[in-house]
């Protein structure tokens, strides 16, 4: 029976075919055709997957390309300037430095006033009410339509329990509801998985803020214990914001980013 | 439990792979056709198959991997301890673990899926989802990627293992490295193992198998051990420490006596002494191998007294066993390389281990189970008196006769090998030749003479056969002329003449019949007499046979008509009506119907008119079959649904009735009704 390392043993008692180099080296040699006859016939899926990897390898080659390159080209000398210096081409320009400065502040001003934060979102696109609710016909005949069903993402706080049904307007399915969501911190650049504490905005309106509802764009509370967080004084952080940068309902969980 | 055969493990694909592999078959094996204007329900029950298929493949295959790969608690401890030399436990059961997690992981992310699935109210919302699941699932089996290599490589080596059975009787050979191990397995099995003159040739174990006394033997080849502490052995010297110590066999423990090994007799004799806890309970034989180099004898008188240390403690052992207590039996000398004392050395392992075996089921339980199938009948003494065996003392002589003859005589073969063997030297065949003369012992048979085969003229007794033939041909002619007398000498009487000679005629024919039966009796079937296919058993021959003894057959033929096959069919005709008495015994008038319904009986050969019916079947008489006839053939007609008045009649009631001629084709082509 082939025990052990019997193929190895065999080719070196044996040896190999006597045009075993020969037929290595042509086999390949048609290695490269048969590669771009495979990429040239293949249709459907298979095909767009081969193209996308080979396109990847092009662009990763050409890169390598370019960065041996690199010291045979020539480039603009860039003179060294001191802090504080004007570069060489703004000699004869005039200094607009302080002024400039002077607007930056005037803007924040500004924007602490009109309630505007520095989110990385600031601008998404409105949910209308139709989107959001899904009509609930109810009632003997069906003809009663005054109940709805929220058909995005939601939170529901731990000590939730919903109203007696004959009586509530909003139905915020269980499957629906999400307790987790995927942080992402945007200077650590890693994510994490930390539970929901509350939604604190939605931009789509405060009735869907104080239903819980996450869309695009809400800011959402969560819990960052995980991250040790401490303030200056040394008490321990454990609540921060996140603005939600998916769309839950058609992903099927949430991300977000982080508010430092 | 998987048996010591690893070479059953299905090839663990690489996570990209096995990515693709699963990506693909969702692909083709699911529909992939859904528009947007289908019903909800119909899409989301089309995404939700995507999802369900595909977490059911990832199930399928990581379920094959985690159940084909052993356990390594459920496998013998010798394979269990020497997978975990080669393969590390921990690593191998963090792999398995990993594959199992992947597993529940992708099960529950197909769960949450489906559930949120149910929510979709769009195509795009229920094809992201969907994208999701899929590019979950995909996450999980990416991080175990490393895992799946692991376990392939792992398959590959354990698929070369060899394959021991731990519970057969097996010999182990241990010793420093270079010792001549992998050579006396050589010479005594046909396992094949690399013999090099550098240390450490053999890395793994390798296993052989040789025959005594009609049993098989393992004969299993170790790597050479070093002496070193236990904790700092390599992987390699820790195989053969796994099998000294799970294995249940007999030890040869390897001395080489000359040093060309380059370790000194006093560091194997040190080894001896380390690895003797692993030899208890084992029959165990030292051989000093290599003495074609250096001589058992020629040794100095400290490596004499380190031999004869390991030569008492093996001592010890067989003495713990089965009291032998011979030295032969435990310090065999021999050499690979002349192969002189391999063969003794072989039979004395395997003589020890067989007697230690046997010995153990004796003791156990087991052998309750076959003493009872086996019984040594002797006959019952029926007195007293002694009897032994009685050998005739010719055959006495004559056996030590033919012994000394056997010795004394020299064969060709023996001739031959002294000459150099097979291919070297060449057997004189001619050298005992019988013949007149013996100076044509050498001479050259022609083949062909005058145009004839000598072959076909020449036989040993062929002088002998040409006298008999002359004197055949003599005898016949006078043969033939007295053929029918002379008995005894007296002459017959004319009528006991012709019975002799119907005598002769039936024997002849019997045994014509008997030949022809026996000639092809097994390839001929064997038709039994009821089915007279040769048309043997005929009346007209009983008649003949009957009438030839001088008895009337008018009988037994009528007889015999009255039970025929063809009267069967016929329905016994009532006797005529008015009988009240059924006291009618001799019923000599029978009626008309009867009569003729007998005659016909007796000419058989006359076919039926045409138009006759045959009450049989269940049905009661003619008239009921011919009524039933009758039905059978209308019954087949067809149906007259277009009312036509007769076969020529060809009038259409409407030329294009709508029922014809209004919808649509299922595929939009309607060029022609």
């Amino acid at each position: 029976m082939p025990q052990g390392d019997y193929i190895e043993r065999s080719i070196k008692e044996n040896g190999r075919r006597l045009d075993y180099e020969e037929r290595k080296r042509k086999k390949a040699a048609r290695e490269v055709h048969k590669h771009s006859q495979k990429a040239q016939k293949t249709l459907g899926i298979k095909g767009k997957m081969i193209a996308k990897k080979n396109y990847a390898e092009k662009a990763q080659m050409k890169r390598t390309l370019a960065m041996h390159e690199e010291s045979t080209s020539r480039r603009k000398a860039d003179d060294n300037v001191q802090e504080g210096a004007v570069p060489a081409y703004l000699l004869d320009r005039e200094n607009t430095a302080r002024a400039k400065i002077l607007s930056n502040t005037i803007k924040q001003k500004r924007k602490e006033k009109a309630g505007k934060w520095d989110v990385p979102l600031p601008k998404v696109r409105p949910v209308a009410e139709d989107e959001m609710f899904k009509v609930v016909r109810t009632g003997k005949r069906k003809t009663k339509q005054w109940k709805r069903m929220v058909t995005k993402a939601t939170f529901v706080g731990p000590g939730f329990t919903r109203k007696p049904p004959k009586y509530e307007r909003f139905i915020r399915p269980t499957g629906l509801r999400f307790t987790k969501a995927h942080v992402t911190h945007p200077e650590l650049k890693c994510t994490f998985n930390l539970e929901i504490i509350g939604v604190k905005k939605n931009p789509n309106g405060p009735m869907y803020t104080s239903l819980g509802v996450i869309t695009k764009g809400s800011i959402i509370e969560v819990n960052v214990s995980e991250l040790g967080l401490v303030t200056p004084a040394g008490k321990v952080v454990w609540g921060k914001y996140a603005q939600v940068t998916n769309n839950p309902e058609n992903d099927g969980c949430i991300n977000a980013v982080l508010l430092v | 439990m998987v048996q010591y055969n690893f070479k059953k493990i299905t090839v663990v694909p690489n996570g990209k792979d096995f990515i693709d592999i699963i990506l693909s078959r969702t692909q083709r094996q699911t529909p992939t056709v859904v528009h947007k204007g289908y019903a909800i329900s119909r899409l989301r029950s089309f995404y939700m198959r995507k999802v369900k298929y595909t977490q059911t493949n990832f199930h399928e295959k990581l379920s094959t991997i985690i159940d084909e790969f052993p356990r390594l608690g459920d496998i013998h401890p010798f394979y269990g301890d020497l997978l975990h030399v080669l393969y590390n436990k921990d690593h191998y059961k963090l792999a398995l673990g990993q594959i199992n997690t992947a597993r529940n992981l992708i099960g529950k992310i197909a769960k949450d899926y489906v559930k949120l699935l149910k929510y979709g109210d769009s195509l795009y919302r229920c094809k992201c989802l969907k994208v999701a699941a899929l590019g979950r699932m995909c996450t999980v089996l990416k991080r175990i990627g490393p895992s799946l290599a692991y376990l392939e490589q792992v398959r590959q080596h354990m698929a070369r293992l060899p394959s021991i059975d731990p519970n057969t009787r097996t010999i182990l050979i241990c010793g420093y490295p270079n010792v001549g191990k992998s050579s006396f397995i050589n010479k005594i099995t046909r396992a094949d193992v690399d013999v090099q003159p550098y240390a450490f040739t053999t890395k793994s174990l390798f296993v052989g198998h040789t025959d005594y006394k009609y049993l098989r033997y393992q004969v299993i080849d170790t790597p050479g051990i070093l002496d070193r502490p236990f904790e700092d052995r390599n992987i390699i010297e820790m195989c053969s420490i796994t099998a000294l110590a799970h294995l249940r066999a007999a030890i040869l423990f390897f001395l080489d006596i000359s040093g060309s090994c380059g370790y000194t007799i006093a560091q194997q004799a040190a080894l001896f002494q380390s690895i003797k806890s692993l030899f208890l309970n084992k029959p165990l034989i030292v051989v000093c191998n290599k003495t074609d180099l250096q001589p058992l004898d020629g040794l100095s008188e400290d490596d004499m007294k380190l031999v004869n240390e390991m030569k008492a403690d093996a001592l010890k052992t067989a003495i713990g066993q089965g009291g032998e207590g011979t030295d032969a039996d435990v310090l065999l000398t021999m050499s690979a390389l002349t192969e002189e004392g391999v063969i003794a050395v072989k039979n004395a392992a395997c003589e020890r281990l067989l007697n230690q075996r046997v010995e153990i089921k004796m003791k156990s339980k087991k052998i309750n189970d076959c003493l009872n199938r086996f019984h040594v009948a002797v006959p019952k003494p029926r007195d007293q008196k002694e009897r032994p065996v009685c050998i005739p003392p010719a055959v006495l002589e004559a056996k030590a006769k033919q012994a000394a003859a056997e010795e004394k005589r020299k064969t060709e073969k023996d001739l031959e090998e002294e000459n150099g063997g097979a291919g070297v030297y060449s057997m004189n065949l001619r050298k005992h030749y019988i013949l007149a003369d013996d100076e044509w012992k050498e001479d050259i048979l022609p083949e062909i003479l005058d145009g004839h085969n000598v072959y076909d003229f020449i036989d040993p007794d062929i002088l002998q056969r040409v006298e008999e033939l002359e004197r055949e041909e003599g005898l016949r002619q006078a043969e033939d002329e007295e053929d029918d007398f002379e008995m005894d000498g007296t002459e017959l009487t004319p009528e006991q003449q012709e019975a002799l000679i119907k005598i002769r005629r039936k024997k002849s024919v019997l045994i014509n019949q008997h030949r022809i039966k026996k000639s092809t009796a097994e390839s001929r079937p064997i038709v039994p007499r009821k089915f007279d296919k040769d048309r043997q058993f005929t009346t007209e021959r009983m008649g003949r046979e009957l009438s030839s003894r001088g008895l009337d057959p008018s009988l037994a033929i009528n007889r015999m008509r009255s039970r025929s096959a063809s009267r069967t069919g016929r329905k016994r005709e009532r006797s005529p009506e008015g009988r009240d008495d059924g006291m009618d015994i001799d019923d000599d008038t029978p009626s008309k119907k009867q009569r003729l319904s007998r005659s016909r009986s007796r000419s058989r050969s006359v076919s039926r008119p045409p138009h006759e019916v045959v009450p049989g079947e269940g049905l009661r008489d003619s008239a009921q079959k011919i009524k039933a006839i009758k039905l059978a053939k209308k019954s087949v007609k067809k149906r007259n649904k277009n009312a036509k008045r007769g076969e020529a009649d060809r009038v259409i009631p409407t030329l294009k009735p709508k029922h014809l001629y209004t919808g649509k084709r299922p595929k939009g082509k309607t060029d022609r009704r």
